[in-house]
């Protein structure tokens, strides 16, 4: 047969991989600043774009997407052009494809600091951004699947099947979770609302760490594990199983970060099964890489790669059995709100992505630089210091964990709480902050040896941008043949296996979104549940814009522990019209969702709340609250009132018809009157500042079943 | 699934020396090998364990009837509150002769009432009670107390701590604090008397000429 000679393009890999190390070191630097401002509050700045509340989506957003999403690609253009024999089908769009996601991450840096967001975790970008994200994705996923198709290999290696999986997984979450209702033109509001809005995102959620964070990766272990042990993959068989069992299980497996709130119980019990369910087909990922290692064991102590990848498999498999074990009841209602879902998502994050990605960049360069690693010496210690790092990170954060819980959940003899006070728990876990700050500064400094390291290779070696390669052009091939089973067939018939894969997790999707719709009928409707003043609505868009939820929870779960600190359960009809949802995830500080409540145990009069806005340690000495004095200066935009009542409008809020022209009326008389009580108490504040609304919209949540009894 | 790639080659499949395992025929892929391993058996049995889980946990708390299903979150709490209700007695405060009370003076109950202080207090009162958003209480202004007598009671300010006062942000301790923690707190507060802390707050209500 005549050999076709073809070039594999490498410049895209080596930008996809500059991009990787640069945006690990950014998104790294951004984790340590924040670990250190829960430290020192001061060093928020008193500055609303380097808050808290705003910079800690830009590092998850920052390592998620940025150092992880470049990593993919990094990989996945390296290893797709070779596993197909053939180069990329479009270089404009491998282009296009880098430069777009460049050009994403930069805006959403500079938007998140700037305060526009979701208020989505790890959804955060507003919706210009979301249809770029979109855009993007596309062009990439077409290009992958032209190659594909004009491959000259017969079948697909199962990291591409993981590779197909992604982006059509990562296609549908994205634009299912981001249909939302602009109303500027940089800010929208979500389709859905509170429980639905819980599911949908937590569907997202969860399904991006499974389909951006896993099987992307879980594709690149296939390629670079084999290839640096130079080791056959353990079983072909297990890997069949597991890819199957494991996309189709992922998707259904969201309402487990919703356990005990007030979500319907059937789907918190579709979270919890299929979570325990994903545990096998995880480990076959993780048995099939370790397993691969058999016969190569002595190289693991002499090379870095190696010593990565054993470290990113294992904590993979560390993570996907602790995942399961957190979906039980039981464990989640000590783990959720905790610190411990911190630790447990770093072994992840530094553990399997960290580590897998700096071992493949270990491998990548003096292979298409045609030299050695300048220095083995120096990944081995980068090695140990990520590993120490990621111990010094977790295990105070696990610790911090189980000492929330404990001090949480404690009750005296008389019946009481033995912790009233959240900062009691606060000032308990300071070490372990402190602790895990030291982690977080090591894994950095680890990086930047990498960086190091990989400048000098770069410098010793030449580079080639087109790399030649020979191979005999696809026979053609019809059907099914005899004795050929039906997943090898399959292998050669990438549409379809697309098809089989979209079909694979869509049951799963559907199953928890299609009732989403139905349960609001369902959501026990409360009458007194009124829709938001317009102040409070201005309010609420505040609070999204600092970034509250970060660290403040809106989600009151049914346990003793919880209704004598917070007050009455959470009821999911009180969320009718939160577009979107504010439950939170976190609680670095304590819940808000009846502080408003007058009766309550946590009312506090609307100039206690000026005063902590404006300087938090000076009422409480030990707070780790950051101040927000901006919120004095900057004024409340009247001009976009109009525009947020009529998109909650069109989303259904029963908001009389042409309320948005007289709207900012009501704006001004509740402002105003919140001023003048601030007034008497001697705070002169303009009724048209930021924090009047902020005020209103916190003394308003969680009140309406509780007042208008 | 490997049959084609077997009838591919006549004869015997290639083994892998290091680990004697069966290579699979016509797996190559950029150089990269695949072997014939079955399914771990202890894994296959791991997911057929958690299947089973999943089905008895699914029947348990969806599908047997009635009284026989396994609890719902809401009705967990509803146990919960009842076993802590059982527990706890009634109002202990209702049993107090507030108007026999005197202020403690011994140093542990300061000491006890000083803890409370900072766990509780300080936040609207301020560091050394010097008033924040609640009044300052070192000075001889008291809001709450009967003006009549000209002298400050415990009873005058164990009222304000079971009733609160909402309208300024002061919400109700009864069921936080027992009898003997809300006589601790006053006696640490009536113990600041004449103190003079830094930046006190202007005083507010009326003077008093002592604590009764």
């Amino acid at each position: 047969m005549e050999l076709q000679k073809f070039y594999y393009d490498n410049k895209i890999v080596k930008m996809f991989a500059y991009a990787t190390l640069f945006w690990g070191i950014v998104g790294m630097l951004v984790g340590v600043l924040i670990a250190f401002q829960l430290i020192f509050p001061e060093l928020n700045f008193g500055l609303a774009f380097t808050t808290f509340g705003r910079v800690r989506p830009v590092h998850t957003n920052a390592i998620i997407f940025a150092f992880v999403g470049n990593g993919i690609f990094t990989g996945y253009y390296y290893s797709l052009q070779r596993l197909l024999k053939t180069g990329m089908a479009s270089k404009w769009m491998s282009t296009f494809h880098f430069w777009g996601w460049q050009f994403i991450i930069v805006l959403a840096a500079v938007t998140l600091l700037a305060g526009y967001t979701t208020g989505k975790e790890y959804a955060e970008l507003e919706w210009p951004i979301d249809i770029l994200i979109a855009v993007v994705w596309v062009v990439f996923g077409w290009n992958m699947m032209w190659t594909i198709l004009k491959r000259r290999t017969k079948h697909i290696y199962v990291a591409i099947w993981f590779y197909i999986a992604t982006f059509v997984t990562v296609a549908v979450l994205h634009i299912g979770n981001s249909i939302e209702i602009p109303w500027s033109w940089l800010k929208s509001y979500p389709v859905y609302a509170g429980v639905q809005d819980a599911l949908v995102q937590w569907w997202y959620g969860h399904n991006a760490v499974a389909f951006f964070l896993t099987t992307p990766y879980l594709g690149l272990m296939y390629y670079f594990m084999p290839k640096a042990a130079n080791r056959p993959v353990y079983s072909y068989k297990l890997s069949i199983v597991h890819f199957w069992a494991l996309i189709f299980l992922y998707i259904w497996a969201g309402p487990h970060h919703l356990l005990y709130q007030a979500v319907p119980n059937w789907a918190q019990s579709l979270g919890t099964v299929f979570s325990i369910m994903l545990i096998a087909p995880s480990w076959g990922g993780m048995i099939n890489g370790l397993l691969t290692l058999r016969g190569a064991w002595d190289r693991v102590r002499e090379d870095p790669v190696l010593k990565f990848f054993v470290v990113a498999v294992t904590a993979y498999g560390m993570s996907t059995f602790e995942g399961p074990m957190l979906s039980l009841k039981s464990i989640n209602a000590i783990s959720h709100f905790t610190n411990w879902t911190v630790g447990h998502v770093h072994i992840g994050a530094m553990g399997w992505n960290g580590f897998l990605t700096f071992g493949m960049i270990y491998w990548l360069f003096p292979k298409m630089f045609k030299t050695k690693l300048y220095s083995v010496k120096l990944a081995n210690l980068h090695f140990w210091l990520g590993t120490l790092a990621i111990l010094f990170y977790s295990i105070p954060l696990y610790w911090a964990g189980w000492t929330e819980a404990s001090m949480f959940k404690q009750f005296n003899d008389a019946g009481t709480l033995m912790y009233p006070n959240f900062l009691q728990v606060v000032e308990q876990i300071m070490p372990m902050y402190y602790m895990r700050a030291f982690g977080g500064t090591l894994y950095f400094l680890g990086a930047f040896l990498l960086v190091y390291n990989i400048y000098k290779t770069v410098k010793a070696g030449s580079f080639a941008a087109y790399e030649e390669a020979e191979a005999p052009a696809l026979e053609k091939e019809g059907g099914r043949k005899p004795g050929e089973g039906y997943h090898r067939f399959l292998e050669r018939k990438p549409v379809q296996f697309m098809i089989l894969s979209i079909v694979a997790i869509l049951i799963g999707g559907l199953v928890e979104v299609i009732p989403t719709y139905l349960i609001k009928s369902n959501i026990p409707t409360i009458a007194s549940v009124k829709p938001y003043t317009p102040l409070e609505l201005h309010g609420r868009d505040i609070y999204i814009a600092e970034g509250c939820y970060n660290c403040h929870s809106q989600m009151i779960r049914p346990f003793r522990s919880e209704t004598e600190r917070y007050g009455e359960y959470s009821k999911a009809g009180e969320y009718v019209y939160d577009h979107p949802f504010q439950w939170g995830s976190k609680r670095t500080g304590p819940d808000l969702w009846r502080n408003g409540v007058k009766t309550g145990r946590n009312y506090k009069p609307d100039s206690w709340h000026y005063n902590h806005f404006m300087d938090p340690q000076k009422m409480n000495a030990t707070s780790i609250m950051p101040a927000y004095p901006w919120l004095a200066d900057y004024e409340i935009n009247l001009d976009l009132t109009a525009a947020k009542i009529r998109a909650m409008q069109t989303l259904g809020v029963p908001y009389p018809e042409g309320y948005d022209k007289v709207a900012n009326d009501d704006v001004k008389a509740q402002a105003e009157k919140i001023a003048a009580g601030l007034k008497a108490q001697g705070i002169d504040v303009g009724s048209n500042k930021q924090v009047i609304a902020l005020i209103a919209y916190i003394q308003r949540i969680g009140t309406d079943i509780v007042e208008n009894k | 699934m490997s049959t084609e790639d077997k009838n591919l080659h006549h004869g015997e499949p290639e083994i892998d020396e290091l680990t004697k395992d069966k290579y699979l025929g016509g797996h190559e892929y950029d150089g990269i090998r695949e072997l014939d391993n079955k399914l771990p058996r202890w894994w296959l049995y791991l997911f057929y364990i958690t299947i089973i889980f999943s089905a008895v946990y699914l029947v348990g708390y969806h599908v047997l009837p009635g009284e026989n299903k396994w609890s719902s979150q809401e009705q967990e709490y509803e146990k919960e509150v009842a076993a802590a209700a059982a527990l706890k007695p009634a109002d202990p405060h209702g049993a107090i002769d507030l108007a026999s009370l005197t202020p403690l003076t011994d140093a542990e109950s300061l000491a006890a009432g000083e803890e409370i202080y900072n766990k509780i207090c300080v936040t609207c009162h301020g560091k050394f009670a010097e008033g924040l958003v609640g009044p300052n209480m070192t000075d001889e202004y008291w809001i709450h107390g009967d003006t009549t007598l000209g002298v400050i009671r415990v009873m005058d300010l164990y009222n304000v701590m079971i009733t609160g006062v909402l309208e300024k942000g002061m919400i109700s301790y009864k069921d936080q604090l027992t009898p003997e923690q809300f006589q601790q707190v006053i006696a640490f507060i009536f113990s600041l008397q004449g103190t003079n802390p830094p930046k006190p707050k202007a005083p507010e209500g009326h003077k008093f000429d002592g604590i009764g």
